[in-house]
């Protein structure tokens, strides 16, 4: 960066100058906090899965030929039921209907990745929303909203998502809907408790001094400076959800036969005291791979956001 | 029992002011009936200790105590404006005039600039909010747009509400104007930059909060105060946060941009060497009272309430023997719901019967002096010179 032409006095070509160096201020913050991050190899760990993950899932047509007419059903290739990995076009082994583990994992990256991607921005949305009418209205509103979000609180979490994809009927669908019913109390309350601090802070009571609406305070002042917890939450919640979302459909909350990793996990489990142990493990690995990845980043980010740790 | 005789001349009348806050252990009355004034271009010093209320009084100006838990018990907070002597009662007033005379007519300057500034915008968007609020229509004349018919979008730009779609849809269709209108906005921002003394506006501007230091935070928060040259600006403890060697620098600022300016200064402070240099007048508050007021030097040099003695009497001199620093005895009392007395009859050397069953009020000494004393209230009936009380015993000297 260099400084903004001094020499050069008001000038419309000055002016252009310090826009684009305002920016470019904005930019090399932005890389700093990256930076950070980048400084812990096991978020870089996390960031490189993740990348592989989201590059199989955009390049699942490609990788494999997609089964006609529903692409989230592994082919069945009936000559070849539980074979082995390493043989000959199914480098992972298939199941005991011969659904291709391959074909299952790399398929069901999508269907992991439309899980967390919708259940995390819905219920982002929904939590940003309740926590902040809660945190700015105050008073009864707030204990309301609150008092609401203590009961869905006080349920656990896997549960109360069993209880609901129960009720709905098993689909993928409809764990995707009790997902996102369980999950965005946390998120109420973590910007509730966030927005109340920021709003004790002189910076907001300074906007309130030069005669800013209520609106622009929130917009500008507030929430900016109370969503990183929420950030962090949401990277973290990115590996969540898929784990639990994997745990309901073990027990069968998913179509049948659908190429979700917990539906894998649990059709290859008959097969484990048999010795056919690839379905379930591998299934279960790219879980693991998928929650931990995420998980990685989250604290990364954290350490990363944390003012505690800022300017060392 | 109002004493205050009403001058002609006011910017700033404060009348029978209490804010109540309603906690758990009860009513915690914070202001208790203080009434004061302040007059155009002049420096009043708010001198009292911590949890006095000074700050509560400040804030109230501005309606800025949270409702609920405080509340405006009584009183009202008139301002004036110098032009025109139209008046306006900040506490009735409806909610978009109030927004309206904040930041425009009055400015306050926190304590620790440090937190008062939002970390996550730049100093010039910072700066361009308080011109977007009340001076959108000069940016858009001086960037050539004729205000009232102001194409869509710009309107919402020069006000700083625009979002970064509305602006950058404004740049395509309106390229020139936009274009124009950063340059505005731009300008006043350095404009107002500079008259702070802040070296290198440009380069501040497009600074975050952390990046600077106290002193320059602090020569921002004054510029985005003095940026709509308002009549009055609230200055709470403006150098408490600041190291010493800053303090007088910034206090110089200040100073030279109210001989430049003529703004009117409510200082807040408890610090009285300063309310020596900087005031024209003092008042002094007790747990929520107003104990004593008048010319600051003349207070300062023949302080009358037995508190304000004390607080003197308090500051250590070169002189003062090592290890014999004066202190008043006692603690300030709890507030919450006071039986009805003087709060200092129980630190107070003096105090009499009357005291622990009566409130004190102001009454008029000679030469614009206001004392809050029952001591001086018995004695008025025989006139305060004749009447010799302990006060008298203690008196301070104070250095010139």
């Amino acid at each position: 960066m260099t400084s903004a032409p001094t020499s050069s006095p008001a000038g419309q070509t000055g002016k252009t100058t310090l826009r684009t160096r305002a920016s470019s201020v904005r930019w090399a913050r932005r890389r700093e906090v990256l930076r950070e991050v980048m400084r812990n190899p096991l978020t870089v760990v996390g960031f490189v899965i993740i990348a592989l993950f989201l590059l199989m899932a955009l390049m699942a047509p490609l990788l494999t030929e997609a089964n006609q007419p529903d692409p989230y059903q592994s082919p069945r290739d009936w000559g070849n039921i539980d074979v082995p990995p390493g043989v000959e076009g199914h480098v992972l082994g298939t199941d005991s209907t011969g659904g291709d583990v391959l074909y299952g994992i790399i398929w069901g990256s999508r269907l992991s990745l439309q899980l967390s991607l919708t259940v995390v921005i819905s219920t982002l949305v929904i939590g940003t929303i309740v926590g902040s009418v809660a945190a700015m209205r105050g008073g009864r509103v707030d204990n309301f909203l609150m008092r609401v979000v203590d009961v869905f609180l006080a349920i656990p979490e896997l549960i109360f998502a069993l209880a609901i994809a129960a009720v709905l009927g098993p689909s993928f669908r409809n764990i995707i809907l009790a997902l996102a019913v369980v999950f965005w109390v946390k998120y109420a309350r973590i910007i509730r408790g966030e927005i109340i601090r920021v709003k004790q802070t002189d910076y907001v009571a300074a906007a309130h001094v030069v005669g800013d609406s209520n609106w622009n305070i929130y917009r500008k002042d507030v929430l900016p400076n109370a969503v990183t917890p929420l950030v962090v939450q949401a990277t973290l919640d990115m590996g969540n959800v898929v784990l639990i979302g994997a745990a309901l459909s073990y027990i069968g909350l998913a179509q049948a036969g659908l190429t979700e990793w917990g539906a894998m996990v649990s059709a290859g489990q008959s097969g484990i005291l048999a010795g056919q142990w690839w379905v379930s493990t591998f299934a279960g690995v790219a879980i693991l791979l998928w929650a931990l990845a995420f998980n990685l980043v989250g604290d990364g980010l954290r350490d990363a956001l944390d003012p505690k740790t800022e300017g060392r | 029992m109002s004493v205050e005789t009403p001058s002609d001349d006011w910017l700033l009348r404060v009348e029978d002011l209490s804010v109540h806050f309603h906690t758990p252990r009860g009513v915690v009355q914070a202001v208790d009936h203080i009434t004061f004034e302040v007059r155009p271009k002049e420096t009043l010093a708010l001198v009292g200790e911590t949890g006095c209320g000074k700050s509560v009084t400040a804030r109230s100006i501005m309606k800025l105590v949270p409702e609920p838990p405080g509340e405006y018990a009584s009183g009202s907070i008139l301002l004036r404006s110098p032009s025109t002597g139209a008046v306006i009662d900040m506490l009735t007033a409806p909610m978009d005039q109030v927004r309206a005379t904040r930041g425009d007519r009055i400015a306050m300057i926190f304590q620790d600039p440090g937190k008062a500034l939002n970390p996550s915008l730049t100093i010039g968007r910072q700066l361009a909010e308080v011109f977007g609020e009340h001076r959108a229509r000069m940016l858009l004349t001086q960037a050539g747009i004729d205000p009232d018919h102001a194409p869509v979008g710009s309107g919402a730009i020069a006000s700083q509400r625009a979002g970064v779609i509305r602006r950058n849809f404004f740049h395509l269709t309106h390229p020139g104007q936009s274009r124009a209108l950063r340059a505005a906005v731009d300008d006043a921002v350095i404009n107002a930059l500079s008259d702070t003394g802040i070296p290198n506006p440009r380069k501040v501007m497009s600074s975050y909060p952390h990046e600077l230091s106290g002193g320059m935070k602090q020569r921002v928060m004054i510029a985005q105060a003095l940026a709509c040259d308002p009549d009055l600006l609230i200055a709470d403890e403006p150098t408490t946060a600041l190291d010493v060697t800053i303090q007088a620098r910034i206090l110089d600022l200040i100073n030279d941009l109210q001989q430049r300016r003529g703004t009117a200064i409510l200082y807040i402070t408890h610090d009285l060497s300063l309310v020596r240099q900087f005031a024209d007048r003092l008042a002094v508050m007790y747990a929520g009272r107003m104990v004593e007021s008048g010319p600051a030097l003349e207070v300062l040099k023949a302080p009358q309430h037995p508190y304000t003695q004390g607080l003197l009497a308090a500051i250590p001199r070169a002189g003062t023997p090592r290890g014999q620093l004066a202190a008043i005895a006692g603690s300030v009392p709890q507030l919450v719901d006071p039986p009805p007395q003087c709060h200092f009859s129980s630190r107070c050397g003096w105090s009499a019967e009357v005291c622990t069953t009566h409130v004190p009020h102001l009454i008029g000494l000679p030469g614009e002096r206001k004392v809050a004393c029952l001591r001086f209230e018995q004695a008025s009936s025989i006139g305060v010179e004749e009447a010799e009380m302990p006060l008298r015993a203690a008196h301070v000297e104070v250095g010139p």
